[in-house]
């Protein structure tokens, strides 16, 4: 993979689960992407993630909150897949009426 | 336009009345050698504060010089710019009194001119005795004094007057100070204004983030990472030039656009980063690298309280970008952390690997 030594190996690791991150995985998602794309033992990313808890415990916390939200859209999710509804709730009736099947 | 010839001769037996024919708008209109101490800082600032430069002196002896080499370009060139480049750099002439002197010496005077414009910068602690006005050296020493007087004074009811008192430097006038509080008040609006619209950009980029729940925002969805844009930019030492230049270009290798710009439709990112996106394509928003600014970005999440700004994530988020993403990090490991958290201690995590079995890293039995 290129990183000789176990400080950069875990940098690197850092990186990626900031990567994932940014794409609000969770830790066991990092876990399995990691794994996947990058080969990387999902017992390094989890430990690493876990340091990483540690030392930015606000942060995490906020992560976690805020993906609880999205995780409870995931659930029911509110997407174009039901446009009528979404439709019906909003205030332009006439769009509906365009837009029903 | 004045002819040049005969105002040479003109000058050389009337310097003192110069101006009255010539120039009806400059009572005190002296003499030519304006040119030899264009102030180019002066040149807006003089007139508009109502302070237009009354005290513009000649310098006898650079009077001589004309007098007496009148017919002589060359030397008298040579002359000034070997003895008299201090004295004519102190001489500072406000624009409207350049504006006409300029023409009527151009011809002689520009080589000159420039010369002592170059030497404009020049300190002013070497004043010739008497007679001249000094021109003022606005060192950063010199300016953080002022701006210490007119904080403790107030900015906007600050007076030239006890702001001379306050710094009590005995070779201010009151029209150096006038001229520069000046200048310092709109150079402070400028920034001012920039930091709000800065400000307000930063803001807009946090709404961004509840309502884009729903939405696919690549350009604007504010990530995770976005380091707080402008702020950093501190309010000092402007008046002096070469501080100005510096300032000016440590700035893009941070995170904003030199100063006069402002692009705040995308983000603006190090060069580094274009690349880093154009790799992706859509789905890919831009992470903001945290450009050695680590600490502020999980704070900003804090901060911003219930709506972390977070990244569109009304589908889940498809496996082809994590991929990307991933793949890019390991391609370009220097790339700069997209959110910058403190890095966890390499040995606890070494120790919690052992735990696990696991000693060697990167393993090597994959």
């Amino acid at each position: 993979m290129g990183s000789d030594s176990p400080a950069q190996y875990i940098h690197l690791v850092h990186h990626l689960i900031e990567e994932c991150m940014v794409f609000n995985l969770s830790k066991e998602e990092c876990m399995e992407a990691l794994s996947k794309h990058a080969n990387i033992l999902p017992i390094i990313t989890s430990t690493v993630w876990k340091e990483l808890e540690k030392e930015n415990k606000e942060f995490f916390d906020a992560y976690e909150k805020s993906r609880g939200e999205i995780g409870s859209e995931r659930e029911c999710p509110i997407t174009q897949m039901r446009p009528k509804k979404i439709l019906l709730d909003s205030p332009g009736k006439d769009t509906v009426a365009m837009n029903e099947d | 336009m004045l002819a040049v010839s005969p105002l040479r001769n003109e000058r050389e037996n009337q310097i003192q009345s110069f101006s009255m024919e010539e120039n009806n708008e400059f009572p005190e209109f002296t003499t030519g050698n304006l040119l030899d101490a264009i102030d180019f800082d002066d040149f807006c600032v003089g007139i508009s504060n109502g302070d237009v430069l009354p005290d513009l002196e000649m310098e006898s002896e650079i009077m001589a010089e004309f007098s007496v080499t009148a017919g002589e370009e060359p030397e008298m060139n040579r002359e000034n710019d070997s003895g008299k480049n201090e004295k004519a750099a102190t001489v500072s002439i406000s624009a409207l009194d350049l504006g006409s002197g300029e023409e009527t010496v151009s011809k002689r005077e520009k080589p000159i001119a420039v010369n002592k414009i170059a030497d404009k910068g020049r300190k002013s602690s070497k004043n010739p005795p008497g007679k001249k006005k000094v021109k003022v050296d606005w060192t950063p020493e010199l300016h953080r004094r002022f701006v210490e007087a007119v904080e403790k004074l107030g900015v906007e009811k600050a007076v030239p007057s006890r702001i001379l008192e306050l710094m009590g430097i005995d070779c201010l006038t009151r029209h150096n100070i006038a001229s520069h509080l000046q200048k310092y008040r709109s150079h402070r609006k400028h920034l001012l204004a920039r930091e709000a619209e800065a400000a307000s950009w930063n803001q807009r980029r946090q709404v961004y983030g509840t309502p884009a729940k729903r939405e696919v925002n690549p350009w604007i969805a504010p990530t995770v990472g976005f380091p707080p844009m402008p702020p950093f930019r501190p309010l000092h030492v402007w008046g002096h030039p070469s501080v100005d230049q510096s300032l000016t270009r440590t700035w893009p290798a941070y995170v904003a656009p030199p100063p006069p710009a402002w692009p705040h439709h995308l983000p603006p990112l190090p060069p580094a980063d274009p690349s880093f996106w154009h790799s992706h394509g859509s789905y890919r928003f831009p992470t903001a690298p945290v450009c050695g600014i680590p600490t502020p970005v999980p704070g900003l999440c804090v901060v911003a309280g219930q709506t972390m700004p977070r990244p569109p994530s009304d589908v889940h988020p498809s496996k082809e970008s994590i991929d990307a993403a991933i793949g890019d990090v390991l391609r370009k490991p220097w790339l700069p952390l997209p959110i910058g958290l403190k890095p966890p201690s390499v040995d606890t995590v070494m120790v919690e690997l052992k735990h696990h079995g696991i000693s060697k890293v990167p393993p090597t039995c994959d």
